[in-house]
């Protein structure tokens, strides 16, 4: 089903939008599909307000196992420290004036959640948190791409984590210079009710 | 000569060891087609180094510029990929000069 279709669908049960915030300049459907990983900046700052409300009005409304909310992030704007967090995240690509280190607190996670919300539970939740700011960023015209590829104890140094803060993502945050063409998406790997090949 | 101090040159070859030593930390336990991308984007960064060294290279400056474009069809697809891979060997040939 498109998403036109969704819409009049939606029309005709009588949801005028099915998603979307007050203030969102794009509907959800947009923010999900036009966004893009970016790899290429330009060198504009972004205000630390900005960042701020992507992380407060959107990373922690990310849903969190357990409601455990043992996320930290660690905002990095200043040149010289991506400068070194670079040397050691091969994955970050081109020079953005931003990265986010979404971080979790590994103590209180198993305190909250024993070794599944350590060892598992964390990683979904890091995940999710970064997918709310990725599209509240894409709304506000920025560029994001998330980053597995760091060391992360030489992260940890860097940004003088304690021990028990580990970066789990980093995600690199700026206005785009370049916008890539959307991969093809594989659409076969729905199923209902139950598993077929 | 070049433009940049030794210091600053230093300083770029040593980003580079950094960006190779924990690439090749990371990639053990990570997608297999991310080693050749890491290889082509150090090849890009040296060649970067080099232009600083202020040695001029147009086969360098070629080879770098078919990189740019088409290195990011890793995340497209390990055909494009393997294909810009493939293009990008066989461009080197008619590069080849014998030493001076």
């Amino acid at each position: 089903m498109t998403i036109s279709v969704i819409y009049n669908v939606c029309a005709r049960l009588g949801h005028e939008r099915v998603f979307g915030g007050n203030d969102s300049e794009l509907d959800v459907w947009e923010a999900i599909q036009g966004r893009r990983s970016i790899r290429s900046f330009k060198p504009d700052p972004i205000p630390d307000d900005l960042i701020r409300k992507l992380i407060l009005e959107a990373g922690i409304w990310a849903p969190t196992g357990g409601n455990a909310q043992t996320w930290r992030f660690v905002v990095v704007t200043d040149p010289s420290v991506i400068h070194r967090i670079k040397m050691v995240a091969p994955g970050i690509l081109g020079n953005p004036p931003a990265v986010i280190a979404i971080c979790q607190d590994l103590d209180e996670a198993e305190r909250k959640g024993s070794k599944l919300g350590r060892e598992v539970i964390t990683l979904m939740d890091t995940a999710l948190a970064a997918q709310n700011i990725m599209l509240a960023a894409h709304d506000q015209g920025l560029g994001t791409c998330v980053i597995a590829s760091f060391h992360a104890g030489a992260v940890q140094q860097i940004l003088h984590l304690p021990p028990p803060i580990v970066p789990q993502l980093l995600m690199s945050l700026g206005y785009p210079q370049i916008k890539p063409q959307a991969p093809k998406r594989n659409s076969k790997v729905v199923w209902f009710n139950e598993y077929s090949q | 000569m070049s433009t940049h101090n030794k210091d600053e040159l230093e300083q770029e070859f040593f980003e580079l060891t950094c960006y190779m030593v924990t690439s090749a930390r990371n990639l053990i336990p990570e997608n297999k087609l991310y080693g050749p991308f890491r290889l082509v984007d150090a090849v890009s960064r040296l060649i970067d180094v080099l232009q600083k060294l202020d040695l001029k290279s147009p086969r360098l400056e070629a080879i770098q510029k078919q990189i740019e474009e088409d290195k990011y069809t890793v995340m497209e697809s390990e055909e494009k990929f393997t294909a810009f891979l493939e293009n990008l060997v066989m461009s080197l040939v008619p590069l080849m000069q014998d030493p001076k």
